[in-house]
C-alpha cells in the first residue's frame, strides 16, 4: 500500500487532469440530459397492489383532483353579477386546454334534479344568467332544496360559490398554475376569489422544494467553506475539501445523467448527504497533517502527504465503505426513487473516497502544503481542553452511561409517538396562501381532500339491490356523522335519494334509498333519460357492479385520512356479508399508502444496514466488541433522531425520514476514525490514558470540526421559506451534534471499558 | 333597342341562362335534406329495437325495445315498452313530437315498480336519448330550417352515388358547430354523418349498415352511432318491423303505457 501511495503522489498533474476531465465530462452530461420528474405517480411502485387497485378505480371512475376556484361575495352570491361570473368562469376554464369540458363542475354546469307537479325534470339551475328578483329567488330556492349541491357548489350561508375543474395527475405546471390565478383575477371585485386544491398543493410544493433548495444549497456551501477556513485556517485546504465535495456531488448526477434517470425530488437530497458526509474526509486528512506538521516543523511535504495517506487511508476507506453500504442498503426500499437515491449517494460518497486519497495528496504536491501558524500556545491550549474532557469523561464513566441510557429511553418513548404524514398541505406555511385558501374553502364546503372508496360485488347489477345501497348510505351517514374532519361524501345513492324524494312530491320522508331492486333500475332509467348519464358513472360502473363513493376530508393530513380509514373499515363486515369487497383509492390514499412505503423501507434498511456495518467494523477492526461499539454513535443518532421527531411532533415525511441514512453515514464516520486512531495509540503507547488523551486530542478535534462545520452550515436552512427544509436542516445539525457527542463520550467511555487493545497489558 | 342594349341583354342572358339550367336539375343543400326530412316512413310503424351500449371498456348494455309509432298529421306519437333487461321490464316511455317549429316534445313515462305515469320534460333536443349516443336531433326531429345547409359535393360513398351536404345550425351555442351528411341520391337516406363540436373536433360518427325498402319506405334497420371523444357507441337494431299496419290511437294513451306488454 505505501508503495502505491508513494507512486501516487507524484503523479499529481495525472490525477488533476482526469478529475477535470471527466468532471466536465459529467458535468456536460447532467447539462444535456438531467431531467426534473415532477409527475408524483411516477414515484410511486406501480406493481404495488394498492396502487395497481387504485390507478384501475381512477380510471373505472374518472376519479381526479380537483382545482377549486372559490367566488366568495360578502352580500351574498344571488345577484346577476356573480351568477354571471360563475358562468363565465365555467365557460373558460372549459376552454383551457389542460382541461377535459365535462370536468368543470359548478352552479352553472350542475344538474339539478327536481320534482314538478307532474313528474322528474333534470335541468341547469341556470342558462341565461337570472336578473329579475323573482327569478333569483327562485335560484335561490332550487339550491337550497337540493342537498346534492346546496353545501356542495354553495356554502350554506350563501356567500360563497365554487367551480371545481378537475385535471389529470400529469397536467399541473406552475404556468397552468399561474395561468387559473390569472384568469381568477380578472373576476376579483367585489368578489373575491380564491383558488385551491390538492393539484395546487402538489405542484406547488414539487416546485417549491427543489427551488427553494437550489436557492439555499449555495448559501449553505459559502457557510461551509467560511467555517472550513476557520477551523483549517487554509484557505488551500478549504479549497480541495469543498472540491472533493463538490465533484463527487457532479459525478453523481453525471452519472444519473447519463444512465437515462431522472432527478426525483428525494435526489436533491443526495447534495445534501454529499456535503455532510463528504467533508468528513478532508477534515480528518488536514486535521492529521496539521498535527503532523506540528509536531515535526519543517517537514517536507512528500513526506508529510505520505505519512497522511498512510495513517488515514484506513479509516478512510473503512468510513466510506460503511456508509456506501449504509445507502446501498436502501436498494430493498420498494420505492424506486429512494433506491436511485441510494445508489448514487453510494456511489459519491465512494467518488469522495477516491478523491479524498488522490485529489487531496495531488493537491498539496501541486499546491505545496497549507501554511500553518506556529501558534504553538493555542494548540496546547486546545490539547489541554481534550485531554481535560478525557478526564471528565473518565470519572463519569458510569454518569455517561446513564445518561445515555436515560436519553435512549425518553427517545424510545418519543418514537413511539411519531407518525408519519403524507400530507401536502402541512408542508406549507402556516399563513401561506395556499393553506389560508385551503382553511377558507373547508370553512364553507365539504373538504379539498378526497378519499375514494370502490364497492366491488361479483355480481352484475349488485348496486341497484336496496340492501346494497342501504348499507352504502349507513357508511356514508355514520362516517361523515362521527368526524369533523370529514365533510360530505357523495356516491349513487345521493342520486336515488334525490330521485325518490322528487318523485313523491319532494316528501322528506323519501329521502331514502328506495325498497325495491326495480324500483332503483327503474330511477336510473328514468336518470339516463333525462339527465346526463355520463354523471353516473362517476358513482358507478357500466353494469353496476362497482361503486365509488367519495369522502370529501377537510384536512389531507395522515391522522385525519387514517380517523376516516378506520370508520369507514367499521363497515367492512357489513359489506362482506352482502359479498362486497371494499377497497380505497385515490391520491390522498395512495401518497398515505407511499409514506408507510417508505416508513417501512427506512426502518428496514436502517436494520439492516446495522447489522451490516456491524458486521464490517467487526472484520476491519478484526474484534467483534470493535464492531458493537462502532455502532454506538449511529443508534444513539438514529435514536435521538426519531425521539426528538416523536417528542416534537414533527411527522416523519419522505424527507425527514430519509434522513435516518444521514444518522447511518456521519455516525459510522466518527466512529470509525475515533476507534481506529484508539487502535494506533494504544499500539503505540500501551497506556489507556495517554491513549484517551492523543485519540480525543487528534479524532476528537477533526470530529468537532467536522460537527462544527456541517452544522453551521446546515442551520442556515433554517432560514428556508419550505418548512420541510427547515426541518431538514434542524435534523441534519442535530444529527451531526448527536453523532459527535455520542462519539467522543459514550463509545468513548465503553471503548475505555471494554479493555479492547489492551487485554494483554492487563 | 340599340345595338349596345341588345349585346348587353344577350350577354345578361348567356350569363343567366345556365345558372337557371343548372338550377332545375340541381338541388340546393335544403331541398336535399328537407327530402331526407319528408321522406315517408308510413302512417304507423311497430318494431322491436334492441340498443346496445358499449363503452370504451367494450362493456356492454343492451335494452330490448318494442316500440309503436304513428304520424297524426302535425304530432308523431312514438310508445316504446321496455322488455329487457329484467328490473326494467314493462317500464314505458311516450314522446309526443310537434311538427310547430320550436315546441317541446311530451315525455311521458311509467314506472311499474312506482305504479305511476310521470312527465319527464327535456328542455333540449340536445339530450340524449336513454344514456345513448344519439340525441333527439340525432334520431331525425330535428327541423330542417333550423341550420344552413350547403352542398359541398357528389361522390360514391359505399357504391351508392351521394349528395355530401354540410349543415350549420343557426342557432348559436348549438351543441353541433356543423355536421355532414352523406345522402343516397333518390332514395333519400343519411348513409353517414359526421359531427362536429364547437371547436370544429370531430365528435360524433352515425354510420347506417343497414336499410330496407319495406312496404315501398325507405327505412333505417341498423345503425350505429360513435362517440369518438368519449370512445362510447351505441347500437341500433330494428328487427321484426311492420308498416301501416293500423296501430290504433288507443297505443299512445297512459292507459296503455300501464298496461305494459
Amino acid at each position: 500500500m505505501n508503495r502505491f501511495f508513494e507512486k501516487l503522489i507524484t503523479k499529481q498533474w495525472l490525477i488533476l487532469a482526469i478529475v477535470l476531465i471527466v468532471t466536465i465530462l459529467f458535468f456536460w452530461q447532467m447539462k444535456q440530459n438531467s431531467r426534473m420528474e415532477t409527475d408524483l405517480d411516477e414515484y410511486m411502485p406501480q406493481d404495488h397492489p394498492a396502487f395497481v387497485y387504485s390507478n384501475q378505480a381512477e380510471d373505472w371512475f374518472n376519479i381526479k383532483d380537483g382545482v377549486i376556484i372559490a367566488i366568495e361575495n360578502e352580500q351574498g352570491i344571488y345577484n346577476s353579477g356573480t351568477l354571471n361570473k360563475v358562468k363565465q368562469l365555467t365557460k373558460a376554464l372549459q376552454k383551457m386546454e389542460q382541461v377535459h369540458k365535462d370536468d368543470v363542475t359548478s352552479l352553472y354546469s350542475a344538474d339539478n334534479i327536481i320534482g314538478t307537479e307532474e313528474g322528474l325534470d333534470v335541468k341547469p339551475f341556470f342558462d341565461r344568467v337570472p336578473d329579475s328578483d323573482s327569478s333569483l329567488s327562485k335560484l335561490q330556492q332550487n339550491v337550497r332544496n337540493n342537498e346534492m349541491v346546496f353545501g356542495r357548489l354553495v356554502s350554506t350561508d350563501e356567500k360563497v360559490t365554487i367551480v371545481v375543474a378537475e385535471i389529470g395527475d400529469d397536467v399541473f405546471s406552475q404556468e397552468f398554475y399561474h395561468e387559473l390565478l390569472d384568469l381568477a383575477k380578472t373576476y376579483e371585485g367585489p368578489e373575491k376569489l380564491h383558488v385551491a386544491g390538492r393539484p395546487i398543493v402538489e405542484g406547488t410544493m414539487a416546485y417549491l422544494g427543489p427551488r427553494d433548495m437550489q436557492r439555499m444549497v449555495p448559501i449553505v456551501i459559502v457557510v461551509i467553506i467560511l467555517v472550513l477556513l476557520f477551523v483549517l485556517r487554509s484557505v488551500k485546504s478549504t479549497i480541495f475539501t469543498l472540491l472533493v465535495v463538490l465533484i463527487s456531488t457532479v459525478w453523481a448526477f453525471g452519472l444519473m445523467a447519463a444512465v437515462g434517470i431522472p432527478i426525483y425530488a428525494v435526489s436533491t437530497m443526495i447534495p445534501v448527504m454529499l456535503i455532510a458526509i463528504g467533508v468528513a474526509d478532508g477534515i480528518h486528512l488536514y486535521s492529521h497533517l496539521f498535527l503532523f506538521m506540528k509536531s515535526n516543523p519543517g517537514v517536507g511535504k512528500k513526506e508529510a502527504v505520505l505519512d497522511m495517506l498512510k495513517e488515514m487511508w484506513k479509516p478512510v476507506v473503512m468510513t466510506s465503505v460503511t456508509t456506501a453500504v449504509g445507502f446501498i442498503s436502501l436498494l430493498t426500499s420498494e420505492v424506486y426513487p429512494i433506491k436511485y437515491f441510494g445508489v448514487f449517494t453510494a456511489f459519491g460518497v465512494m467518488m469522495a473516497m477516491v478523491f479524498s486519497l488522490a485529489l487531496i495528496p495531488a493537491g498539496i504536491m501541486a499546491f505545496g502544503l497549507p501554511k500553518i501558524k506556529q501558534d504553538s500556545k493555542n494548540i496546547g491550549e486546545q490539547g489541554r481542553a481534550f485531554t481535560a474532557f478525557a478526564l471528565f469523561i473518565n470519572r463519569h464513566k458510569y454518569a455517561t452511561i446513564f445518561v445515555s441510557i436515560a436519553i435512549g429511553a425518553v427517545s424510545i418513548f418519543g418514537m413511539s409517538k411519531v407518525w408519519i404524514n403524507s400530507s401536502f398541505l402541512d408542508k406549507f406555511e402556516k399563513d401561506s396562501d395556499i393553506v389560508l385558501t385551503d382553511k377558507f374553502i373547508n370553512k364553507y364546503f365539504g373538504g379539498t381532500s378526497t378519499l375514494n372508496v370502490i364497492l366491488d360485488s361479483s355480481e352484475l347489477d349488485a348496486f341497484k339491490e336496496p340492501a346494497i345501497l342501504t348499507a352504502m348510505d349507513q357508511m356514508q351517514q355514520d362516517v361523515d356523522g362521527s368526524l369533523e374532519v370529514v365533510g360530505n361524501s357523495f356516491a349513487l345513492t345521493d342520486y336515488l335519494k334525490r330521485m325518490n324524494k322528487v318523485m313523491h312530491a319532494d316528501s322528506e320522508k323519501y329521502n331514502i334509498i328506495p325498497d325495491s331492486k326495480e324500483l332503483v333500475a327503474q330511477y336510473l332509467l328514468l336518470y339516463e333519460m333525462s339527465g346526463d348519464p355520463e354523471n353516473l358513472w362517476q358513482v358507478v360502473d357500466y353494469n353496476y357492479q362497482k361503486a365509488n363513493v367519495t369522502f370529501q376530508l377537510k384536512s389531507d393530513n395522515s391522522k385525519a385520512l387514517n380517523s376516516a380509514l378506520a370508520a369507514i373499515d367499521r363497515h367492512l363486515g357489513n359489506f362482506k356479508n352482502l359479498g362486497v369487497k371494499l377497497n380505497y383509492a385515490g391520491s390522498g390514499y395512495k401518497g398515505l399508502v407511499f409514506s408507510d412505503l417508505i416508513l417501512e423501507g427506512q426502518i428496514k434498511s436502517l436494520i439492516l444496514s446495522l447489522i451490516i456495518v456491524i458486521a464490517l467494523l467487526s472484520f476491519m477492526f478484526k474484534k467483534i466488541t470493535a464492531g458493537v461499539i462502532g455502532a454506538v454513535p449511529i443508534t444513539i443518532t438514529a435514536f435521538i433522531s426519531f425521539g426528538v421527531m416523536g417528542l416534537f411532533n414533527i411527522p416523519l415525511s419522505t424527507t425527514t425520514a430519509l434522513l435516518s441514512s444521514i444518522a447511518i453515514g456521519i455516525g459510522i464516520d466518527y466512529g470509525v476514525h475515533f476507534i481506529e486512531r484508539y487502535k494506533i495509540y494504544a499500539q503505540e503507547t500501551g497506556d489507556k490514558n495517554e491513549t484517551s488523551r492523543q485519540t480525543m486530542h487528534h479524532s476528537g478535534r477533526a470530529i468537532i470540526f467536522n460537527a462544527v462545520v456541517v452544522i453551521a452550515g446546515f442551520l442556515v436552512l433554517l432560514f428556508s421559506v419550505f418548512p420541510p427544509n427547515r426541518a431538514l436542516g434542524a435534523l441534519v445539525s442535530l444529527n451531526m451534534f448527536t453523532s459527535f457527542l455520542g462519539t467522543v463520550t459514550v463509545m468513548y467511555v465503553l471503548l475505555y471499558m471494554s479493555n479492547i487493545y489492551f487485554k494483554k497489558k492487563k | 333597342m340599340s345595338f349596345k342594349k341588345m349585346i348587353n341583354s344577350m350577354l345578361m342572358m348567356s350569363l343567366l341562362m345556365p345558372v337557371l339550367a343548372f338550377g332545375q336539375e340541381k338541388l340546393t343543400g335544403l331541398q336535399i335534406i328537407q327530402n331526407v326530412y319528408d321522406r315517408p316512413t308510413g302512417k304507423d310503424q311497430t318494431g322491436e329495437l334492441t340498443m346496445t351500449l358499449i363503452n370504451s371498456r367494450d362493456d356492454q348494455r343492451v335494452r330490448k325495445i318494442r316500440q309503436y309509432l304513428k304520424n297524426f298529421g302535425q304530432v308523431e306519437k312514438k310508445t316504446m315498452f321496455f322488455i329487457s333487461p329484467a328490473d326494467v321490464r314493462n317500464t314505458s316511455f311516450m314522446n309526443w313530437s310537434y311538427d310547430e317549429q320550436g315546441r317541446d316534445d311530451d315525455q311521458w313515462i311509467y314506472l311499474p315498480a312506482l305504479k305511476r305515469v310521470k312527465r319527464i320534460s327535456s328542455d333540449s333536443k340536445s339530450d340524449y336519448f336513454m344514456g345513448s349516443d344519439f340525441t333527439y336531433d340525432d334520431l331525425g326531429d330535428r327541423h330542417p330550417t333550423e341550420d344552413t345547409h350547403n352542398l359541398l359535393r357528389e361522390e360514391k360513398y359505399n357504391g351508392e352515388s351521394c349528395y355530401v351536404v354540410e349543415s350549420i345550425p343557426k342557432e348559436e351555442n348549438y351543441m353541433y358547430s356543423k355536421t355532414i351528411t352523406w345522402i343516397i341520391k333518390d332514395k333519400w337516406i343519411g348513409l353517414k354523418k359526421e359531427f362536429y363540436d364547437e371547436d370544429d373536433d370531430l365528435l360524433k360518427m352515425l354510420t347506417v349498415k343497414k336499410y330496407e325498402k319495406i312496404k315501398g319506405y325507405w327505412l333505417i334497420l341498423h345503425s350505429e352511432m360513435s362517440n369518438s371523444q368519449k370512445d362510447h357507441k351505441t347500437d341500433m337494431l330494428l328487427e321484426n318491423v311492420q308498416v301501416d299496419v293500423g296501430v290504433s290511437d288507443d297505443n299512445f294513451t297512459e292507459r296503455m303505457m300501464k298496461r305494459g306488454l
